[in-house]
């Protein structure tokens, strides 16, 4: 009987450990029943090989007695996992993009190929690594990845407005740009400032500096507004005034820098036009550098402006829009 | 009508899935006295349902674990056996099972005996 006790030793090997030696000995008593009944108390080598045939491989019968299936990231969780690893494997790869930029063109360190492929070899796989094992917790949690009510009920479907609809290239696009950003401010923030010529010397912006914290919150807080949305697929009530309050939150960062760079411009009697236009005729860098960093923070500042107004304006129409779709719908059914 | 490789896969498939439904109340049907599993097989084949042990066994716990069975080694035979038998839960789900399947039978015998008419099985 060597072969049965190989054969319940293998199958106790994938067996989950709670049970397993219950497990093992009922399938040991149920495979000698089996023998006994149909060869008698001394079944030969092969009459025993062909009833463990019959019972299957040891991994077969081992994964019927797991309670759940065997998944590392389940079919409830999987269209999330593939979202999260898609936008990961972009911004891992944006980021080195970023690194290797700024090593070579800014610091001026040597080109390499072979570093480059060899970095990206072992960040992807990784950062891939984590999702998965994050994902394995959840799963084996059994996280629900949705926060639908129970019972369901089809009233709580998502209106269809297309107002509602998300533009989803923009927001993987934003989703991307803030990640790129967001590892610029944390991992190299003494590179945040600008080059006088290729090549040439570089000058770090003190302000920027400052205010490095609130910056990583407000792209952080906009990162993950953004995976909730391209989740979700759609935008409500909440995910718009969550928007506002996070543009608002920008435009006062955007108020602080502009401020701050005033400020570091005037104390060099450098605030005007003017001053600009003379600090370029006389090559200096720094002068011109903030100025143009004052310059983008202006344009950001407006732009995020509008964007608040744009929002409160699309949060309007969408109201419209559902109370003209109710309408319709009543009308229709009288 | 012969029936190709793929067909007679597909074939297997389904039957395995048709008959996975009723092996719950084929178990529970014959545990109202308690039997350890190989007796349990046998007296399913004997009465005309083949079922294979890797499928039994699992399907036992699973059962016990939904509280449907109860179980307990028996030391006296010629060696030790787990034997289980229907709970007082069980057997309330049994009952309702039984009628369940009662209509599933008259509903299905109506709608087969409707293509059987129409000479479609050939």
């Amino acid at each position: 009987m060597s072969l049965l006790n190989r054969y319940i030793h293998e199958v106790g090997r994938f067996l989950p450990r709670k049970n397993r030696e219950d497990i093992k000995a009922e399938l040991r008593s149920s495979v000698v029943d089996t023998l006994e009944d149909r060869f008698g108390t001394e079944p030969s080598e092969s009459e025993v090989e062909g009833v463990l045939q019959e019972f299957g491989s040891p991994r077969d019968v081992a994964a019927s007695y797991h309670p759940r299936s065997q998944y590392l990231v389940g079919p409830g969780l999987y269209p999330l996992f593939r979202m999260v690893a898609w936008i990961v494997i972009a911004a891992v790869l944006g980021a080195q993009l970023l690194a290797f930029f700024v090593a070579v063109f800014i610091a001026g360190e040597p080109f390499s190929v072979l570093e480059t492929l060899s970095a990206l070899l072992n960040s992807v796989p990784s950062s891939l690594g984590w999702v998965l094992i994050t994902f394995m917790v959840l799963q084996y949690f059994d996280a629900k990845p949705y926060l639908e009510e129970e019972p369901w009920d089809p009233k709580t479907l998502p209106v269809l407005n297309p107002e509602a609809d998300l533009k989803k290239g923009e927001l993987v696009l934003g989703l991307v740009g803030g990640i790129l950003i967001l590892v610029l401010v944390t991992l190299f923030p003494q590179w945040i400032g600008f080059l006088s010529t290729p090549g040439g010397g570089f000058y770090p912006n003190p302000v920027i500096l400052e205010y490095v914290v609130l910056i990583q919150i407000s792209l952080l807080a906009t990162i993950m507004l953004n995976i909730y949305l391209l989740w979700k697929g759609s935008w409500d009530f909440l995910t718009r005034i969550i928007k506002l309050a996070l543009d608002g939150f920008g435009v006062v960062i955007l108020a602080f820098l502009i401020k701050g760079h005033n400020a570091w411009l005037a104390a060099r009697g450098a605030s005007t036009f003017n001053a600009w236009i003379s600090a370029i005729e006389n090559n200096n860098w720094e002068l011109v550098g903030m100025n143009a960093f004052r310059l983008a923070f202006v344009i950001a500042f407006i732009v995020t402006v509008i964007e608040i107004f744009s929002t409160i304006f699309r949060m309007v129409r969408s109201k419209m829009a559902n109370d003209v779709s109710a309408r319709d719908f009543v009308l229709k059914v009288d | 009508m012969m029936m190709n490789n793929a067909q007679s896969e597909q074939y297997l498939k389904l039957t395995q899935e048709l008959r996975r439904g009723i092996l719950v109340l084929a178990a529970l049907s014959q545990l109202k006295e308690e039997k350890y599993g190989y007796a349990l097989i046998n007296s399913l084949a004997e009465k005309g349902l083949d079922i294979e042990q890797g499928t039994l066994y699992p399907l036992l716990r699973r059962l016990e674990s939904q509280g449907l069975l109860k179980s307990e080694w028996n030391t006296e035979g010629s060696r030790p056996r787990r034997y289980y038998v229907i709970s007082s839960e069980g057997l309330s789900i049994l009952e309702e099972l039984t009628a369940e399947w009662r209509e599933i039978t008259n509903v299905m015998e109506e709608l087969l005996a409707g293509i059987a008419s129409e000479g479609d099985l050939k």
